[in-house]
């Protein structure tokens, strides 16, 4: 055995990539690096594996898609393909196809909460440089694109990679220089906006400069869109400061989902225990009140939706009294009041358990960005 | 489409509901459903009042 007392380790080519048993202890090489959440595409409270098909909708936690191609349908799904090391990917599959006009667009995008973008500071002299990394496989080859944007959508970069072999997973790494103009949020409002294009003709520009025209990938990029059966798979996104990629932050699943659930969280029935989803107050004979406190803080008062009203009730001295019409009121981000309305004979003033009454019913609340 | 909801105890205005999928919208400006509200809203559209309490 050896020691070696030392005061630093420096890369001989002067950059920041020495590496240590294989990683790269960079100043970015820490736990929360990754400004990504659910890269891995482990997490999908919505659909729980299964296939969406909409324009403006989530599939996984956290990534958004939008298809307004008019002619163009996909499906999108989390997937069990994915490269070493990861057992996730999400999928798109072109099912009709048609090329994008005007200002349409199929793309998938993340927006990362200003706070966790503020020490990049975008927007001022001192901006950090990014880099973007992430596994991607299709059908198709050649150049695809994507961009960032600001909230405001009035900052926009284009960036470029390619596919080289077809149905082969691929490690793809982009390094963006951070934008010294502009106005990025720091706050709980969208810090940066990341886009992967699959498929646009306006929304398109040149890729490497920052300019203020709205686009979700580069000019002249594969449009995925107008290929029936063309396929698109990602995993691993990794968004970090620096000009060096870094491995995967592989996070434990506990708070990978703890981070979705700031944006998102659905409590849901499963089998045939009925849930019970707090304690409750019997108003009147038709109405009843219950406090719900959410598992994670949520990023602002969230969104409220139920499986269906009748999917919720309170069981009060022995007997289900089942509500006709419930609603969300008086949230804020720790907690939310649920209402209970169109009970029969319910009996004022008894507390009861209120509880999601079918197989498969849920709750959930939205404060995605 | 939206319709205002009125809480069940004292009237006040609760939640905004959305008619396309029946969620409910806070009245919190950071809340993103309800900043399309307000851009809904500043289109000249008015939600449908809300039902008289029980």
């Amino acid at each position: 055995m050896s020691q070696i007392n030392t005061n630093a380790i420096l890369d001989a080519s002067g950059g920041t990539t020495t590496s240590i048993n294989g990683y790269t202890p960079t100043a970015s090489n820490m736990a929360g690096r990754n400004r990504i959440i659910n890269g891995d595409m482990r997490i999908d409270q919505r659909n729980a594996g299964a296939s969406v098909t909409g324009n403006s909708v989530y599939s996984v936690d956290r990534f958004y898609q939008v298809n307004n191609v008019v002619g163009c349908t996909y499906s999108v799904q989390q997937d069990s393909s994915a490269p070493q090391g990861f057992t996730n990917s999400l999928k798109v599959t072109i099912t009709a196809a048609a090329s994008p006009v005007g200002n349409t667009q199929v793309s998938f995008r993340q927006y990362i909460e200003g706070f966790n973008t503020a020490d990049l500071n975008w927007g001022t002299a001192n901006a950090k440089t990014v880099t973007l990394s992430f596994w991607v496989k299709s059908s198709l080859t050649g150049t695809f694109g994507g961009a960032i944007s600001n909230n405001a959508f009035d900052r926009l970069y284009a960036y470029e990679y390619t596919i080289n072999s077809a149905n082969t997973w691929e490690y793809k790494t982009v390094t963006i220089a951070g934008d010294t103009t502009g106005t990025w949020e720091t706050g709980n409002s969208a810090g940066m906006r990341v886009y992967f294009g699959l498929g646009a003709t306006n929304y398109s520009k040149a890729a490497g400069v920052w300019g203020s025209a709205f686009a979700v990938q580069s000019t002249g990029s594969v449009d995925l869109c107008a290929t029936n059966g063309a396929t698109w798979q990602i995993t691993g996104v990794q968004l970090e400061a620096g000009s060096v990629a870094t491995p995967f932050e592989h996070r434990q699943y506990g708070q990978e989902l703890a981070l979705c659930q700031r944006y998102y969280q659905r409590t849901k029935r499963t089998g045939d225990a009925t849930t019970c989803i707090g304690n409750g107050h019997i108003y009147n004979s038709l109405t009843a009140y219950s406090v719900y406190n959410f598992k994670q803080t949520m990023r602002s008062a969230p969104t409220g939706n139920a499986s269906a009203s009748s999917d919720l009730g309170i069981l009060s001295a022995g007997a289900n009294y089942v509500s006709s019409s419930t609603h969300f009121q008086a949230a804020n981000e720790d907690q939310i009041e649920i209402v209970l309305s169109g009970l029969s004979g319910a009996p004022t003033g008894n507390g009861g358990w209120v509880r999601l009454q079918t197989n498969n019913s849920w709750i959930d609340f939205s404060a995605e960005l | 489409m939206y319709k205002l909801v009125n809480d069940c105890v004292d009237g006040h205005p609760a939640c905004i509901k959305r008619l396309s999928d029946n969620a409910f919208i806070p009245f919190d400006p950071a809340n993103t459903d309800y900043q399309v509200y307000l851009e809904w809203v500043a289109e000249g559209n008015t939600p449908e009042p809300a039902d008289p309490v029980e």
